[in-house]
């Protein structure tokens, strides 16, 4: 059901339109994807060498930055500009790497790598290996890429979606939805998909840094996650490292230098690569200069290493299926490069009691289940398409008196969601409060992770109690989350999209972008008003044929305001200024929102009365 | 003493300014407690079917903000309305009970006595005994079904402070049902 257009095929505003291309992404910790939807079937695009996956690897060197393979081969040169599994440090804050033995932070107070060229963010990361991919796959596409349905942990908080979205922009790339890993393998999967009868899916994704468990019921098209669960910081590096420790440890080197440890961070994934197939490995050991020439490492070993990550994985699932209120589950599937590993499956399986499934590549899953869902976003779509329910990870609320946090969205509600919350002063005659918006499940807002702080002054002077400040948070189907207080009496109001506390500042994105923008000149402008008139142009005529259908929805002055505002915009379209024309169709779309909403009422109820007809329906087959 | 709050939360729109959708009219069903919940399921699923902003994927702006704003109080209410203590709670805040007064009136002695009695018999007995957590956690989902019961009946009888008692007792239950449950966290 269109709001504003009437939804035949090949009616207005539709007609024209020429088909948009989007892209699945996976920017993963220790690899990154693109794939793409051509209408027919989902392709992983390879690069020169028929690769499908990009080492998430980036070398910033004097002469240039290279990402990928080379900047792989950069790294085992043993050159320190090159940074990897930069995922890990996303929306993160400085203090949380300042120990780990692993990285070299930037001088400043930002969280920072040291390169050759500079310290560089991990945004700056993300935004080079995006547009590595994106450069990768448009010469083999029809057309330019429209935008990007770019995959997360599902566990992932808000600032580091957020810190995800800015990459997308630094690179150039839009994103046409954040969407939950997890998520994006079952869509690929797509198993049941349109049974009438529902079943429930696990999906176990283990990648190189981060862990997510998701359950999922489905049916006729519809994937509804019921719970989720996860850890951020878990993944195979963790492997990596314990056994690079251990190591470190057989040859007696107390004191590592941290190229010593690079060396030994390398050797363990080999290790660990080779234990896959093999019951043991020996490898030699001369580049780390320490005493003992080689190693023999057992499968048995290097699984008692990491059997303490493996059954953090496992707390995680049961804590999901309970979420879920269910014991188990019809199907379970492995996503993620670390489920190749023995240990790994068989865990899962005694977990869930089933054999996982793991008939698509794990490390490809996610980037085509991400492309089949960019293909619906961009509006290519039919009527049959799956429907995606995702749920917020962790629940948001704010720090109330005390220190204690205040939920106001538990964890696993589905998304968009909103949700208000009164609240009131806690002293006579206090005229301001501050709001701190937190994340997490605990009680306390210290062992939670904050996400922004803001001000709500202008309240009038009160006994303590008597003034009444609603809360409203809001999350948007990326998980993005935004809040807005009010004080009920006086209509003092405050507002903010919660932006990272540990991401980049709006002024120096806005800056990186400018420096690119001086590089495409002319084009970008004809491209930029073209654009620009398509939507404005698309938005009349969806009113128009509004208007026609549902008049008596608005009063006089309303339609008479309407009016007025179609005429400012096709002004705007006639003067050919792409600014001004983007401005005018923003503030049509506002005016006109309250007719859409109208005609939905309208329609709902129509809905509704289909609901009503396929229950009686279903009464009378069983009786 | 006075039960602490578990559930609580004032319900408005996802859009300023308009007042907050009526759940029950949302799903189409009668107000009340007893509820199909089937049919509720089946009617959510319709409405985000239909009405998700994915759905509107490559229309404007506008269509795709109405349609995340009438998602947006689909999902709460959903939420509200699939729960028997929240959807008790709905109810009798939408007739306007004070339930903040009702919370200082606390529960009746009788009822404090019970609830004392089963946390410290759960505290007694370790997870590890599974025949007695299981036993346990029977006894107290009888007495939840009771103070349901009692709530469904004093909200039809419109007996709202009795309602908001047993709606207090229905909060204690749920939250020592959920302590009964092993915990992964």
């Amino acid at each position: 059901m269109a709001l504003l257009q009437i939804n035949e095929p090949g009616a207005v505003g539709e007609r024209h339109r020429e088909r948009r291309i989007g892209v699945g992404i996976d920017l993963g910790t220790t690899n990154s994807l693109i794939a793409h939807f051509d209408g027919e079937q989902l392709c992983v695009i390879a690069d020169d060498l028929g690769e499908t996956s990009m080492p998430s690897v980036v070398h910033y060197g004097a002469s240039e930055t290279l990402v990928g393979r080379s900047a792989l081969a950069a790294a085992q040169r043993g050159s320190c500009d090159t940074l990897a599994s930069t995922k890990r440090m996303l929306g993160r804050s400085r203090q949380e790497f300042e120990d780990d033995p692993y990285v070299s932070l930037a001088s400043g107070e930002a969280l920072a790598l040291e390169t050759e060229i500079g310290p560089k963010t991990p945004v700056e990361v993300s935004a080079s290996i995006l547009a590595a991919l994106k450069e990768r796959a448009e010469p083999g596409l029809d057309g330019p890429i429209y935008g990007a349905v770019i995959t997360v942990p599902a566990y992932f908080d808000d600032a580091q979606r957020q810190a995800t979205r800015q990459a997308a922009e630094l690179a150039g790339i839009k994103v046409l939805r954040l969407l939950n890993e997890p998520t994006a393998a079952a869509v690929a999967y797509g198993l049941d998909e349109q049974s009438e009868e529902s079943s429930l899916l696990g999906v176990y994704d283990l990648g190189g840094g981060t862990f997510d468990i998701s359950i999922l019921k489905m049916r006729e098209g519809l994937f509804e996650v019921l719970a989720t669960g996860g850890n951020s910081a878990l993944g195979g590096d963790d492997f990596d490292r314990a056994l690079a420790d251990y190591v470190l440890s057989k040859t007696g080197l107390s004191d590592p230098s941290s190229a010593q440890r690079r060396v030994a961070l390398r050797l363990a994934r080999n290790i660990k690569e080779a234990l896959t197939t093999s019951e043991a490995v020996t490898e030699e050991l001369s580049q780390l200069g320490g005493s003992l020439p080689e190693i023999t490492i057992t499968r048995e070993s290097l699984e008692i290493l990491i059997a303490p990550f493996i059954e953090q994985t496992l707390q995680a699932c049961r804590q999901s299926l309970r979420d879920a209120g269910t014991d188990t589950v019809d199907r379970v599937v492995l996503v993620g490069g670390s489920t190749r590993m023995p240990a790994v499956q068989k865990a899962v399986a005694d977990c869930f009691h089933l054999a996982p499934l793991c008939s698509l590549d794990p490390d490809e899953v996610v980037a085509m289940g991400a492309a089949k869902q960019a293909n619906i976003l961009v509006g290519n779509h039919g009527d049959n398409e799956a429907l995606l329910l995702d749920v917020i990870p962790l629940s948001l609320g704010l720090e109330t008196y005390g220190g204690l946090v205040e939920r106001v969205i538990e964890r696993n509600s589905t998304i968009p969601v909103a949700r208000a919350q009164e609240f009131t002063t806690a002293r006579d005659g206090q005229t301001g409060l501050v709001v701190h918006v937190v994340q997490g499940e605990r009680e306390r807002v210290e062992d939670c992770r904050s996400l922004a702080q803001f001000e709500l002054t202008g309240i009038p002077p009160m006994v303590a109690g008597a003034a009444r400040v609603e809360v409203t948070f809001r999350v948007d189907a990326d998980g993005i989350l935004e809040v807005a207080a009010m004080e009920q009496e006086t209509g003092a109001r405050a507002e903010v999209i919660v932006k990272p506390a540990f991401g980049l500042e709006e002024g120096q994105i806005a800056d990186m972008l400018k420096a690119g923008y001086e590089h495409a000149g002319e084009d970008m402008l004809a491209r930029k008003l073209g654009e620009a008139r398509v939507e404005a142009e698309a938005l009349i005529a969806g009113i128009h044929s509004a208007l026609a259908a549902d008049r008596d929805l608005l009063s006089d002055t309303e339609l008479a305001d309407l009016q007025g505002e179609i005429g400012l915009l096709e002004v705007a379209i006639d003067n050919n200024d792409p600014d001004r024309i983007r401005e005018s169709t923003e503030r049509l779309g506002r005016s006109s929102e309250v007719f859409a909403a109208r005609r939905m009422d309208r329609s709902i109820q129509v809905a509704l009365q289909g609901v009503a007809l396929t229950d009686l329906e279903a009464e009378e087959n069983a009786s | 003493m006075r039960l602490r709050r578990e559930f609580h939360g004032l319900i408005v729109s996802a859009n300023p300014g308009v007042p907050a959708r009526d759940y029950f009219s949302l799903f189409n069903i009668e107000p009340g407690m007893s509820l199909d919940e089937k049919a509720l399921e089946r009617t959510y699923h319709t409405l985000l079917s239909q009405f998700h902003p994915d759905r509107y994927a490559g229309k404007s702006a506008v269509e795709q903000r109405v349609a995340a704003q009438f998602c947006a109080d689909v999902n709460s209410g959903y939420r509200t309305l699939r729960n028997e203590v929240t959807r008790a709670e709905y109810l009798l805040k939408s007739v306007g009970v004070d339930l903040h007064a009702a919370e200082r009136e606390g529960v009746d002695a009788g009822f404090l006595m019970t609830q004392i009695t089963l946390r410290e018999r759960l505290e007694d007995t370790p997870a590890t005994d599974k025949e007695s957590r299981r036993a346990l956690t029977e006894e107290i989902t009888e007495h939840y079904h009771c103070s349901r019961d009692r709530c469904a009946r004093s909200i039809a009888a419109s007996d709202w402070s009795e309602a908001a008692r047993a709606w207090q007792e229905m909060c204690f239950l749920w939250k020592l049902l959920d302590a009964a449950q092993p915990a992964e966290h």
